[in-house]
């Protein structure tokens, strides 16, 4: 097909599309006017209920548990994928790839400055993270955004120039664990209910006073297993297209 | 609310997390291992699931969140006859991809392949059990990625990474549709639980927004679905993936896309649409018709085999939508009954091919040509599968043909049994053509004729260890294990009526919503089941003479006098053939424009017959 034509197919009908999409806009409800219920019994039950003063957390991870691993399982499965088709490279790295080695490019010099700055924010960035996915029940925040956070520490390191450094401090094995265990710790917490007899993913875990760190039963233990898939997850992926980079391109 | 219903998605899920976190201890053979078992315990739990909801339902409730005063705080399994059905179809087909891919691959690094297959069964099953929207599109979505990776597996040629590029795109795009659409219907309903959208639109004549959102999350599940002119992913996909992955793909991933278009139809949209029954099924009706024969007539013209298989499955799901679309419980029972049937049959047939690919490093019919004479056993298989793709009695698959077309014909669409008629012709005479070419040796030799340039050749890279001395049995059985379900469902006594009652289960709104928010009992509405025969079905041998026929055709054609070559050369079909193959580019932006075209014309349909 031409570009001509196919702009043709796609331009008119993406028209109707968007008359459709302005038409059925017209149906939602006006702004500030919530429709409810769902909002309302969730934000009723949060605090008393559950003991967490994160209405987002609750919903997220006990709520609409099952939804939160679905999701967890997409990054899972999107790490694996990633990892399973850069896989070749390895072999091309046996078969030798000097050629495609460019000796007159040396490996440029990290800047000074660089490295203090990149080595001094490693230990904040790791407490930050630390911070963000133990307080996920309390305060926005949680193991999605706390793995993320933690994984950039191992990549200040590789900033800072250490990339031999970086695969010290995540080594594949260990980063393997720490996806696979965060994953499948998750739907342990699940399987543990039902061991005690109740739903799955339901609260077996004791609820503490709210606002505490050690509170909320299920969530925070939730997190943390979060956490440890995110951070594993993303280093794995980084680790992979480095050693892409890094070791099979010279 | 039973404790088995979420073991079949959990546990494979766990199974594939620990292989991850343990990637260095488990060697290949333990995973494999590890792997076919739980594929074979999620098939039982599937199967004691299927046995327990009987007829009812079975509302799982996770968190242990039942719902408040008809409000659902959590999230629900609605376990119903199709949806354990259709994760017990799942999952049977994961065993027999496990076993034949027992000596699949040179290498596996780190069991990702394993991995990733596992993540895929759990989705699916999942995503059949589920009775919440979002969670739908969640497991949608799992499956989905998981479903890219496997299909770029093969990544030592273009090609792989090529076909599951433009699955990604397609289906992602899909993927949105939904997306937004579940938005528009929360920001309508403040409700996410199926049964809950259901009554709180029920009441309610359909506006703009429920109409959009409707065409928005129906439309993302025929992507899915492969509908013409959401079909073209589909054989780019196929004909890369690795068999065990096809097997999943054409025998329950492109149908669960249907299935989840009319759950969502029978649970949330029928109570608005419910006045206008007659137009939207005039809709799916031209869209099924169009999916069928497009379908059929793709098949016809391939050569590889993949391909080939991968459209008769379009065809196919053409039939089925054209079942969906008569929006009557004997017909739905009967496209259950075909989806069953049609996995099995063509489950098999993909392992036929897969052992083609083992043995001789190609599934090219015409590279293939004679090649497999020392095969009659694979031959055979593939023979089993053409009478099975003619609706043969007593195939399974004539039987829920069967039940389609009186469906049709009681609604006054009496050319419906020529339709099914000409599908399996053309289908099974394409399987039969290729089977005479690669077993036999016959028909004449051709340049691939109508190969359009988008197709590339290099697809063909083995995927299996070297011994090719003989077929593997851990290929072989679970194919002739698949026919032989395929024939013994048509004998099942009593089959038709239950998978008809299934459906009027299925298709109950108000029941639905009754067990799920007030904790009903599920019970069965009375409805009137057609009577079992399967005498009146004559005509599927008839479909088996035009598919000998046309295979002659294509074998014999230069033997046929040059007057009558002429006269068919009047009627241009070949131009036309060759105009189809070309829209068929392989280029993943005609696809989306094609696609965008389809949303446009659908959703326009809908705005002027639905309201």
């Amino acid at each position: 097909m031409s570009t001509r034509t196919r702009l043709l197919l796609f331009v008119l009908p993406a028209l109707g599309v968007a008359a459709l999409l302005v038409w059925s806009f017209t149906g939602l409800p006006s702004f500030g006017h919530y429709p409810g219920p769902y909002g309302n019994v969730v934000n009723a039950q949060v605090v008393p209920v559950r003991h967490a003063t994160n209405a987002v957390a609750s919903v997220n991870f006990d709520f609409r548990g099952v939804d939160t691993i679905g999701e967890e399982f997409i990054l899972f499965a999107a790490v694996m994928g990633t990892s399973a088709l850069l896989r070749v490279q390895r072999r091309e790295r046996q078969e030798g790839s000097s050629d495609d080695r460019d000796e007159s490019h040396p490996a440029a010099e990290t800047a000074g400055a660089v490295q203090v700055i990149c080595m001094a924010l490693v230990a904040p960035i790791v407490l930050l993270g630390i911070y963000i996915v133990v307080h996920g029940h309390l305060t926005p925040g949680g193991g999605f955004q706390g793995g993320v956070i933690l994984a950039t520490a191992p990549l200040m390191v590789y900033l800072g120039g250490r990339y031999i450094v970086f695969r010290q401090v995540s080594p594949k094995g260990l980063l393997d664990f720490g996806e696979g265990a965060g994953a499948g710790g998750f739907v342990a917490i699940g399987f543990i209910a039902m061991l005690a007899g109740a739903a799955f993913l339901e609260n077996v875990f004791p609820l503490g006073k709210a606002s505490e760190v050690f509170s909320a039963g299920t969530i925070p233990v939730i997190n943390l297993s979060v956490g440890l898939e995110v951070a594993g997850g993303l280093l794995l992926v980084m680790w992979e297209f480095l050693e892409q980079a890094l070791v099979v391109r010279g | 609310m039973h404790w088995l219903v979420p073991l079949p998605v959990f546990v494979p899920l766990t199974v594939a997390a620990t292989m991850a976190a343990g990637s260095f201890v488990f060697g290949r053979r333990v995973a494999d291992v590890l792997a076919l078992l739980t594929a074979v315990a999620t098939a039982a739990l599937c199967i004691a699931i299927l046995i327990h909801v009987g007829s009812g339902r079975d509302v799982y409730w996770f968190g242990g969140w039942k719902p408040v005063k008809g409000v659902a705080l959590g999230i629900s399994f609605t376990v119903d006859t199709f949806g354990a059905g259709t994760a017990t179809l799942v999952a049977v087909l994961m065993v027999a991809a496990f076993s034949f891919s027992w000596h699949f691959f040179d290498e596996t690094v780190e069991h990702r392949f394993t991995i990733l297959m596992l993540v895929f069964l759990g989705a699916m099953v999942g995503f059949s059990l589920s009775g919440d929207l979002f969670n739908m599109f969640v497991f949608f979505e799992v499956m989905g990625v998981a479903a890219y990776a496997l299909t770029g597996y093969k990544v030592e040629t273009r090609a792989p990474l090529q076909g599951a590029l433009n699955f990604a795109i397609s289906n992602s795009v899909g993927g949105y549709m939904v997306l937004l659409g579940i938005g528009l219907v929360y920001a309508r309903t403040g409700a996410l639980n199926l049964a809950q959208i259901g009554r709180a639109i029920g009441g309610h004549g359909p506006d703009g927004l429920i109409i959009v959102a409707f065409t928005l999350i129906f439309i993302g599940f025929l992507v899915k679905a492969a509908v013409v002119p959401f079909h073209f992913w589909l054989a780019d996909a196929h004909a890369v993936a690795p068999t065990p992955v096809c097997i999943l793909f054409s025998g329950v991933m492109v149908e669960l896309g249907l299935y989840g278009a009319a759950r969502v139809y029978w649970t949330v949209f029928a109570g608005p649409f419910g006045a206008h029954g007659d137009a939207l099924s005039h809709v799916l009706l031209g869209l099924g018709v169009l999916t069928a024969v497009l379908g059929a007539v793709m098949c016809f013209l391939q050569q590889h085999i993949k391909r080939l298989l991968a459209y008769s499955t379009v065809s196919h799901l053409g039939l089925f939508l054209v079942g969906f679309a008569l929006l009557d419980h004997s017909a739905l029972g009967g496209v259950a009954i075909y989806v069953m049937t049609h996995g099995a049959m063509k489950g098999a047939l993909f392992i036929g091919a897969g052992i083609l690919l083992h043995r001789l490093g190609s599934v090219d019919e015409e590279a293939l040509r004679g090649r497999a004479r020392h095969m009659p056993w694979t031959g055979l298989l593939f023979v089993f599968g053409a009478l099975a793709l003619a609706e043969v009695p007593p195939f399974g698959t004539g039987l829920g043909a069967d039940l389609i077309e009186d469906a049709g014909s009681k609604a006054g669409y009496h050319w419906m049994p020529w339709l099914f008629g000409l599908v399996a012709a053309l289908t099974a005479g394409a399987v039969l053509r290729a089977t005479a070419r690669v077993f036999l040796g016959l028909g004449p030799r051709e340049v691939s004729r109508f190969s359009a340039d988008g197709e590339s050749q290099e697809e063909d890279e083995s995927e299996t260890q070297e011994d090719r001395g003989r077929t593997p049995k851990s290929m072989f059985i679970p194919a002739a294990v698949l026919l032989a379900a395929c024939l013994g469902l048509g004998l099942v006594p009593g089959l038709a009526g239950r998978a008809e009652h299934a459906a009027v289960r299925f298709q109950d709104q108000h029941g639905y919503a009754a067990t799920v928010l007030d904790r009903a009992k599920a019970t069965t509405p009375p409805a009137e089941v057609s009577p079992a025969k399967w005498g009146g079905r004559l005509y599927g041998l008839g479909a088996l003479g035009g598919a000998l026929a046309l295979a002659a055709y294509a074998l014999f054609r230069n033997q046929i006098p040059e007057q009558v070559r002429r006269a068919g050369r009047a009627l241009s079909l070949g131009s036309a053939f060759v105009g189809l193959r070309r829209i068929h580019s392989g280029d993943v932006s005609d696809y989306i424009a094609w696609l965008t075209l389809g949303i446009a014309s659908v959703g326009g349909l809908f705005s002027l017959v639905l309201r």
